[in-house]
């Protein structure tokens, strides 16, 4: 633990902080959920409004006539449309940029994360769990690769070596060579940026479910978005497929081994999804 | 090399000093697969992940196709085979190989070069999907009486593929690296 806060402290440049998700997600747990605070909130946010005035107009949610009025716009998607454009808002700014340490190319971690979100709120939606949180933390679960990559710079021939050679996981390598691991640095990013408990412990625990304890299923969930999306092809980088297999996840959400080619198949079918998400970073 | 990675016809994979130039380039989409005969064409997929690439290249006939498969078999879901065959391994293969022929290849003559599957580090192999669609695969090229000429799966790493029609070369491209690796050389036609 001392390790990562003193890794955050040492960062000079932390990303800019995305305020508006945390009291979004704040607002939308509300048992007397008021749509004029949040047209409001997101008024003030020209990028935002912009955003979700495209997406609500594109072929993907278009309805007969195109409209330029946030209300309305925001009546059409729903809260959970709007809360998931406004989370895919923020992590495109936080997550297009390359990650050269790890490999990745300008856009890759942005869409491995689109993919992973939709993929695990395709899940939560069929085990009835709240979606809000399994899509905010899949879509932000890799946020701690952005303060790691740089200084995994020139680490490559280390990463195969222990990948490859020694059979450790990417995961072990970040603890071996800095002792701290993308997905704790994460969950601290986010705990600092106010972000609800549920969303830190997923996000902090995706390669390790069981450790999240009360919320072992949102990780679980966040864990199964996380493989699907290398799976279809979503894993970027160096030695992306090196994660390890946790056979407790099919039992903490009561499934089999045949529920992920289901997953697959569904999560292919929403590749329409995945595109219009993608394109938030254009 | 890890003991998850394995190579049929290791002195084919070598790295790519000078990539042929393609004009026209058409990409393979996800369960989808794509044949021509086309001498300035090359054929690609995504970065295919644990799903299956399969190339097939007839150098007599010149005609060439590649399949992006996801699963390893239609009977996991056969209503969906029935409208997306490219999806399941069985299916797809058949279909590819079905409109090769169409087009006058023989199987005799088909080379057969499969990459994709990388795998996650699972022991239990309860979730490794690109091992089942590895495992699944000899005992289909059998079935459907084509050889196998070079392959590269597993792995830890994604990887895409690309069947350049003039040459009959496949050309892999693993994330994270900026040069193309040469699964085959250019064919001879004999």
């Amino acid at each position: 633990m001392q390790a990562i806060k003193d890794y955050i402290r040492n960062l000079r440049h932390l990303p800019p902080a995305p305020h508006l998700v945390p009291e979004l997600m704040r607002l939308l747990n509300q048992p007397d959920l008021d749509s004029s605070k949040i047209v409001n909130m997101i008024s003030y946010e020209p990028s935002l409004t912009a955003n979700i005035l495209r997406i609500s107009n594109s072929a993907y949610f278009a309805a007969a006539l195109p409209t330029f009025d946030l209300q309305e716009a925001i009546t059409r998607l729903g809260f959970q449309q709007v809360n998931q454009l406004l989370v895919a808002s923020a992590g495109a700014q936080l997550l297009h940029s390359a990650q050269d340490g790890y490999g990745l190319e300008q856009g890759e971690l942005w869409k491995h994360s689109v993919a992973a979100a939709v993929a695990a709120q395709i899940f939560a939606r069929k085990l009835g769990d709240n979606e809000n949180p399994v899509f905010t933390a899949a879509l932000l679960h890799d946020i701690g690769k952005t303060i790691l990559s740089n200084s995994l710079n020139g680490a490559y021939a280390k990463i195969v070596k222990e990948t490859d050679g020694n059979g450790n996981s990417l995961l072990e390598v970040e603890i071996k060579l800095f002792g701290v691991n993308h997905a704790e640095l994460g969950g601290q990013l986010l705990q600092h940026w106010k972000f609800p408990p549920n969303v830190v412990a997923a996000v902090w625990f995706h390669h390790s479910p069981k450790g999240a304890g009360v919320h072992q299923r949102l990780a679980s969930c966040v864990y199964l978005g996380n493989m699907i999306s290398c799976y279809m092809g979503h894993g970027y980088g160096h030695a992306a497929f090196a994660l390890r297999a946790r056979a407790e996840v099919l039992s903490t959400l009561e499934l089999t081994p045949q529920s992920i080619p289901e997953l697959m198949m569904e999560t292919f079918e929403q590749m329409h999804l995945i595109q219009a998400l993608f394109s938030l970073a254009a | 090399m890890t003991e998850s990675e394995q190579v049929v016809a290791p002195k084919a994979f070598m790295p790519l000093k000078k990539q042929t130039a393609c004009p026209n380039k058409f990409i393979v989409v996800p369960g989808g697969w794509l044949l021509s005969r086309d001498s300035t064409a090359s054929l690609c997929t995504f970065p295919l992940g644990a799903c299956l690439g399969i190339a097939i290249y007839d150098p007599v006939a010149k005609v060439g196709g590649l399949l992006h498969s996801l699963l390893p078999a239609s009977s996991l879901d056969p209503k969906r085979a029935a409208s997306r065959p490219g999806m399941f391994l069985d299916t797809g293969l058949t279909a590819l190989l079905d409109g090769a022929q169409r087009l006058k290849a023989t199987r005799k003559s088909l080379r057969v070069f499969v990459a994709g599957a990388a795998q996650i580090i699972d022991e239990t192999a309860l979730f490794n999907i690109g091992k089942i669609n590895c495992d699944i695969l000899p005992q289909l090229l059998r079935q459907l009486g084509v050889k196998l000429h070079a392959q590269n799966v597993g792995g830890r790493t994604n990887r895409s593929m690309e069947l350049i029609l003039a040459t009959g070369e496949v050309l892999l491209k693993f994330s994270g690296q900026t040069a193309s690796m040469l699964l085959c050389k250019p064919s001879k036609t004999t």
